[in-house]
């Protein structure tokens, strides 16, 4: 609303215009003007964009692993020690990427800007050094800054050099500043990695099988070491314990005994508490124990480790029954809870707990929880999986270093002193190569899990803004895509807010891969430790001091930190207030997340990280906390979004702490009403993603609609990045008059869409024309195609690799060839006196951009040929033709060095392209089309001003597609030319379609958006009126001179001799099945005949009627005579497969006899 | 039909500027009305780049690009008579008679962004107006062509030719061409469509003051005719309006002639009812008779006509 009063204003007094520009401005509202709450607390979300952006979570996510993981990882693996050596130790201090110890960690060791990473076909990365302390002979020495190896580093993290820089030093280092960053350049190529969304680790999901009548508890237990998965689990309504390392289900009494619960009666307590149903249903499991004649901890502790499936390494010494049960029950079940000096009450506990979630979904089904249920995920960033693999590359590394040092110290005698550094540095290529390989890749192989995941990485698609910035907030599920279940592919009521309710993709992947939110934040790990201190600070006692008779007890709740008992509390109300106090002052995490489950009565707490989470205002007595007071702030500058969060004013929910809360859309909804609120939304159309708030008007359209979209929002061909001229990317397309849309939201502006724009304005008619319409094809004026409407550019890379040989030769680069005018021969037409085609050049199909030659002696070895005297022709031409049915002209031509010191020329071909018959526009609501007819303006309909439309489309499309917000675009895009001004179709706001009319009929149009318009071919006015006015319509990378195809004779297949198959080898069109049935029930059969064998394959052979085999030259090698040869036309896969079928013995003889 | 002789053909020119005409036109018909709008955008000839020799363009826009803007810059055309159409001139590629040459050759040595723009096309001397690129802006600069940074440098020569819109519309001399008829939607040739009252929902044509409001009881003349047309004719500045119409009507003119002397040629075959409706306009490689009424035309699958192969 704010810009339309600002022009009003503008056109009452210009004097005040001029006042206006003195004064501050932000996002078309002045200081001066009154704020409204209610209106302006959306300009909280650009602050939120502007302290975390789209991308904040990639980038959280990879400074927390070099900044924080990276140092656990190393004290956790910081000692190598040597089995030779008792004396030996080296002990890893610290570590660091990027800087040496000498400079503090704002310095930036990186020697190459990204985007020459990019165009060298280089991994944009920087050294890791560590400190080390180690033993040389009898001293201790310590050594700092030693490099081993190279960490790819993420574009925009604290470790890049672009982090935190002006727009002025981007352009130095040819970087767009509107881009992104969070992804890593590995070999020259963009590679995301998606955030991958999986089940939360550590916490009891309960799940029933109703028809199989089983409950199960499980828990996936991770830690630095391992991966386990434990289950309590009911089998014939007895409960067990189930693990993969344990070979038989173990009764959960057995397994509680092991624990040291050895009492039945404590066990009856912590598992059912005074229940009496709960204790019913339990009871039985004690009668297994007691026929097993288990009652002690020892004997459940050897039933336990009779049990265990014991993979030992050889050379360790060899346990005890006894010894593997107290092993199994520490360390391998519940892996994730720590047992130290044989205290197993935490880990019974914990057992038991899971034991007691299974008895009340026994007793009542609906307590199981919901494995699709947003609160019960966790999303796994690139800095998570950078630390999983960097760990294990680390462990790999110090095995290797270890064994090293082993096989040296092993030798009796040595002439120097031994050195651990010399060996270490053998190494450092391991670590440096195995995380460029895993990224280039995208396969995650974890040796100590035994974990391989493959499709990790995606390269960053780089067809639009759009599609690059879609990729950055993309979550794909580790959810199988084959499977045919509804339910991980459902919308999930708790996905509001949190993940974008339209983008996804449709077919296989749809529901799985889905989208962030605008204003999502995905934690990070946190420290436990304070915040249990802090509970028992806070009245929680102490689950170790608590009497097992008492815990289940009325109104105790149970508190638990992540997943795992730590005590109870009597007054959780009070408890969850409090906490929640001290997190809005600051004292702890805002991210940490409280909440209560009543059914379970527990207090939840969540320190962990990968919760999805959003900010939101708090709402105290009905009333907002924000006032026009902060909102004045926040437009002066003189707040940021942080100073909100600190003031208590707004904070970080995640799902399950969402729904402990009352949520307000919007302020009215608070007024009035008896249900206290504790919060308000910033914005409501933060429900939708980035790539969903490019749609105008999204809730009126129908959803699939503004799915679509989203799909084709990727595809469609705009501005890519400030730097787009300067990329030399696969195939990139650049549209020639990019425009800002007129009709925009708010969300276009947050993430400057309306800067690098993919689309343009188009004045649609909606009507019938010419019946080339039909099917959604539209109709485009010539006039507006000659003016550049639709015009593209399509660049395309090609490389070529000077290669060095073993031998000293290397490849070469010829100049030209001349005819004997000195004119540059056909093929050589492009090219420059160096062999490179010249810039600007045109190159047609068959001519040669770059004139390479290979040394014809590549192949001979180093030794031996000294003694000849190179020939003249020692090269052979390799040169790289052009090959498409348009010319391209060169763009650029770029020669480097790549990592292997081999020559790299890059060769960049541009081809400009104005929309043609078949080429593919959408507009903004799911609408495609392709082009159908190109017609002259003059034949075109026009309005009384002499207007003619741009596109002319099929009012068909309307009625079923049931594209509302379209119709609305028009007439508020209408307006905004007639009004010169940008109207808003922000979702759930924007624009209002009666202001828009309004403006309409002042500017002397219908209010409708209709016109009454002429035909252009014979001058009369046509009988209907018409709905006329401007569409954002985007150009989509589907054109047909890509896709164009036809062969009359081409290539073969080398195996059968027909046809190749497919566009890029110039292949024929398959004559299929269905169509061979057709031509049979046509009765075609000399078709028939034509298409299947003389036009593919056919093949004369000599056919022995005697033997019936093959022979050749009229002789029949079986019989030794031509007697009985007749030569006759089969097809050459028919004689293949006679030729095979002899090669495995079977002997296909063909008996030839008179038809006629 | 007979056309009414009474009523004679008169033009009034309601507004005229430098680069628009108001006029409107009475007693004529619809078709011819619309012909002249037609002939006006499409077939008017003006002068317009062709063809871009590109010796330097460091520029960030690609040649294709520049090469494209270029062309819609719109020049001068006064006297664009005088100059022939390329593919009808005597010379080999281009030549003075046919085309106008333009330079530009510009090159920022500044630090700050240089801004290349039409007026900075250079025009090798032709003695005449025709081909100057048209400037209508205060600082008589023209459209803005590129815009060029340190060291960047473009030394291009431009050849302007004669062409018609129907081509493409760089040779286009009109921006818009209004056209209107019957404001008050007398002869129902369109339903205004309206939720309660057309009449309060439409916006009223500003023509409507030169015509009078219908008589509401008066009954529906089913054998009127649209006989006034309101013209509104907005060029780009390369030719004055006044020789927009003015060549417009005699291009329309040369049309009907071209089809006089046509339909008058020894050659047609005036009347060819015998021969099955068959004409061969004027063609005489069609058979072998050579220009002899034919009896029947041929075609690769058998007689046709005469006598066909189905009787």
């Amino acid at each position: 609303m704010a810009p339309k009063r600002k022009l009003v204003k503008l056109e009452a007094e210009s004097d005040e215009a001029f006042q206006e520009l003195l004064q501050p401005e932000y996002k078309g509202k002045k200081l001066t003007d009154e704020i409204n709450t209610a209106e302006d607390k959306w300009n909280l979300l650009p602050a939120f964009l502007k302290v975390k952006g789209l991308v904040k979570q990639h980038l959280d996510s990879f400074n927390y692993f070099v900044d924080v993981d990276l140092k656990k990882i190393i004290n956790a693996n910081e000692l190598v020690l040597s089995d030779v050596d008792p004396e030996f130790y080296l002990k890893y201090l610290d570590i660091r990427v990027g800087h040496k110890s000498s400079s503090g960690p704002e310095v930036r060791e990186v020697i190459m800007p990204p985007h020459e990473c990019r165009l060298r076909d280089l991994t944009y990365s920087a050294p890791i050094y560590v400190d080390v302390e180690y033993t040389r002979g009898r001293k201790i020495i310590m050594h700092k800054d030693l490099e081993i190896g190279r960490m790819p580093i993420m574009l925009r993290s604290n470790k890049c050099i672009l982090d935190g820089i002006d727009e002025k030093k981007m352009a130095r280092y040819d970087e767009c500043p509107l881009d992104p960053g969070g992804y890593f350049v590995v070999n020259g190529t963009e590679k995301v990695i998606l955030v991958q969304e999986q089940l939360s680790k550590n916490r009891i999901i309960v799940e029933a099988d109703e028809k199989k009548n089983i409950v199960q508890a499980s828990v996936t237990s991770s830690t630095h070491e391992r991966k386990s998965k434990t289950y309590v689990i009911t089998k014939n309504d007895k409960i067990y314990l189930k693990h993969n390392s344990i070979s038989e289900d173990i009764p959960i009494v057995i397994v509680l005994k092991a624990a040291g619960i050895t009492s039945d009666l404590e066990i009856l307590q912590l598992v059912c508490g005074a229940d009496p149903q709960y204790q019913d249903l339990f009871v039985v499991n004690f009668e297994e124990a007691a026929k097993l004649e288990i009652f002690t901890q020892q004997q459940a502790l050897n039933y336990v480790g009779r049990r265990v499936k014991t993979i030992r390494r050889a050379g360790a010494p060899k346990l005890s029954q006894l010894q593997e049960g107290i092993e199994a029950i520490a360390t391998t079940i519940i892996a994730h809870i720590t047992v130290s000096d044989l205290q197993f009450r935490e880990k019974a506990l914990y057992i038991a707990t899971m034991a007691r979630r299974v008895v009340m979904t026994m007793h009542n089904p609906k307590m199981v929880d919901d494995r699709d249920y947003v609160g019960n995920k966790r999303l796994e960033l690139a800095g998570q999986l950078m630390s999983l693999l960097f760990e294990d590359l680390f462990k790999k590394f110090n095995s290797d270093f270890k064994a090293n040092i082993d096989k040296i110290l092993k030798k009796p005698s040595r002439t120097s002193e031994f050195d651990a550094l010399l060996s270490i540095n053998i190494h450092s290529n391991n670590i440096t190569q195995g995380l460029n390989r895993a990224i280039s890749t995208g396969n995650w192989s974890l040796k100590r899990f035994k974990m391989e995941r493959a499709g990790v990485t995606h390269v960053l698609s780089r067809l639009s803004y759009i599609s690059a910035l879609g990729m950055m907030t993309r979550i794909s599920s580790q959810f199988e895509k084959s499977r045919k279940v509804s339910g991980p592919r459902a919308l999930q009521p708790s996905q509001f807010g949190m993940l974008c309710t339209s983008d996804t993709p449709e077919g296989e992947a749809c529901g799985l891969v889905k989208n962030l939110a605008l204003m999502t934040h995905i934690t990070t790990d946190d420290e436990e430790a304070p915040i249990k201190k802090l509970c028992y600070v806070l009245g929680c006692e102490n689950i170790l001091g608590i009497d097992s008779a008492t815990l289940h007890s009325d109104g105790n709740f149970g508190i638990y930190l992540n997943g795992t008992l730590i005590g109870t509390n009597r007054f959780p109300s009070k408890f969850v207030s409090d906490f929640r106090r001290l997190r809005r002052t600051g004292k702890i995490s805002e991210f940490v997340s409280i909440y209560t489950n009543t059914h379970q009565t527990a207090v939840h707490i969540a320190t962990d990280g990968g919760r999805i989470c959003r900010p939101l205002i708090l709402v105290q007595n009905n009333r907002p906390k924000v006032n026009a007071e902060h909102l004045r702030k926040l437009l002066n500058g003189e707040w940021a979004f942080d100073d909100f969060l600190a003031h208590g004013l707004v904070e970080y929910l995640d799902v399950n702490e969402e729904n402990d809360s009352l949520i307000a859309l919007y302020e009215a909804d608070m007024e009035d009403t008896d249900s206290a609120f504790t919060h308000l939304e910033i914005e409501p159309f933060t429900v939708l993603g980035a790539v969903a708030g490019l749609i105008p008007y999204p809730h009126h359209n129908q959803s699939p609609r503004n799915t679509y979209q989203c799909a084709m929002g990727k595809q469609a061909i705009g501005a890519i990045a400030y730097n787009q001229f300067r990329r030399i990317d696969t195939l990139l397309y650049f549209m020639v008059y990019p425009q800002q849309p007129m009709v925009k939201t708010k969300t276009i502006e947050l993430i400057d869409y309306d800067k690098l724009p993919a689309g343009q304005n188009a004045t649609v008619a909606v009507m019938s024309y010419s019946g080339y319409d039909i099917e959604d094809a539209l109709v485009l004026n010539k006039a507006s195609v000659d003016r550049g409407f639709g015009r593209c550019q399509v660049v395309r890379k090609n490389t070529i690799q000077l290669k060095r040989y073993p031998n000293h030769t290397k490849d070469v680069v010829s100049g030209m060839r001349v005819d004997e005018d000195g004119q540059p021969i056909f093929e050589h037409q492009a090219l420059g006196p160096d062999g490179l085609g010249e810039i600007g050049a045109r190159v047609v199909n068959s001519q040669v951009y770059v004139n390479k030659s290979v040394p014809t002696n590549a192949g001979e070895s180093v030794l031996g040929h000294n003694e000849q005297t190179p020939s003249i022709e020692s090269h052979r031409e390799t040169p790289a033709y052009y090959k498409g049915p348009e010319p391209s002209y060169v763009d650029q031509v770029m020669m480097s060095v790549s990592d292997n010191d081999q020559a790299l020329i890059k060769v960049l071909l541009r081809q400009t392209r104005r929309p043609e018959l078949g080429d593919k526009f959408s507009s903004r609501h799911g609408q495609k089309g392709v082009c159908g007819i190109i017609v002259q303006q003059e034949d075109l309909p026009f309005n009384d001003d002499g207007i003619s439309p741009d596109i002319i489309m099929n009012p068909h499309g309307f009625p079923s597609r049931m594209t509302v917000g379209k119709m609305i675009e028009l007439i508020s895009g209408k307006a905004g030319v007639l009004n010169g001004s940008l109207e808003y179709g922000t979702c759930f706001g924007g624009s209002k379609l009666e202001d828009m009319s309004k403006i309409l009929v002042d500017k002397g149009f219908s209010y409708s958006g209709k016109d009454m318009l002429y035909s252009g071919i014979t001058g009369e006015c046509l009988q209907a009126y018409i709905f006329f006015g401007p569409i954002y319509y985007q150009k989509l990378k589907h054109m047909v001179l890509d896709k164009m195809h036809a062969r009359a004779r081409g290539p073969r297949a080398v195996l059968t001799r027909q046809p190749t198959e497919g566009r890029s080898r110039d292949g024929g069109l398959r004559l299929g099945e269905m169509e061979r049935d057709c031509v049979i029930a046509y009765g075609a059969s000399q078709l028939l005949l034509e298409r299947l064998m003389i036009s593919s394959d056919a093949f004369e052979v000599d056919i022995c009627n005697k033997c019936g085999l093959m022979g050749y030259h009229s002789w029949c090698t079986t019989c030794k005579s031509s007697e009985n040869i007749i030569r006759m036309t089969i097809p050459y896969a028919a004689k293949l497969l006679f030729q095979e079928l002899l090669s495995m013995n079977i002997a296909p003889r063909l008996k030839l006899g008179d038809i006629f | 039909m007979s056309i009414d002789r009474s009523k004679e053909l008169s033009v009034r020119i309601t507004n005229a500027e430098r680069d628009r005409v108001n006029f409107e036109l009475f007693n004529v018909d619809l078709s011819l009305a619309n012909s002249i709008r037609r002939v006006m955008m499409a077939e008017v000839p003006t002068l317009a780049i062709d063809l871009v020799e590109i010796d330097i363009n460091t520029s960030v826009l690609a040649d294709e690009f520049l090469s494209h803007r270029l062309g819609l810059i719109p020049l001068n055309s006064e006297g664009i008579d005088k100059l022939a159409y390329s593919r009808d001139c005597a010379c080999d590629n281009y030549c003075a008679n046919c085309s106008v040459k333009l330079e530009l050759n510009t090159k920022c040595d500044t630090d700050s962004t240089m801004s290349v723009y039409a007026s900075d096309l250079a025009k090798f001397q032709n003695g005449l107006t025709l081909g100057n690129p048209v400037t209508r802006d205060a600082a008589k600069k023209g459209p803005l062509i590129c815009k060029l940074r340190k060291h960047q440098e473009i030394k291009l020569t431009c050849i302007a030719k004669k062409g018609i819109s129907k081509e493409h519309v760089k040779w286009s001399p009109c921006a818009a061409v209004g056209f209107e008829y019957d404001p008050y939607n007398k002869l129902k040739h369109t339903d205004y469509w309206f939720e309660d009252d057309a009449e309060e929902e439409w916006p009223k044509s500003a023509n409507r003051r030169f015509e009078d409001p219908p008589d509401k009881d008066a009954p529906f003349d089913y054998k009127a005719t649209a006989d006034h047309f309101y013209f509104d004719t907005e060029t780009v500045g390369n030719l004055p309006p006044n020789d927009v119409v003015l060549t417009a009507i005699e291009t329309l003119q040369r049309k009907v002639a071209d089809i006089l002397v046509g339909l008058k040629d020894e050659n047609v075959e005036t009347s060819n009812a015998q021969s099955g409706g068959f004409t061969t306009y004027g063609r005489t490689d069609y058979d072998n008779n050579g220009g002899e009424t034919p009896s029947g035309s041929k075609t690769p699958y058998g007689e046709f006509g005469g006598g066909s192969a189905w009787n």
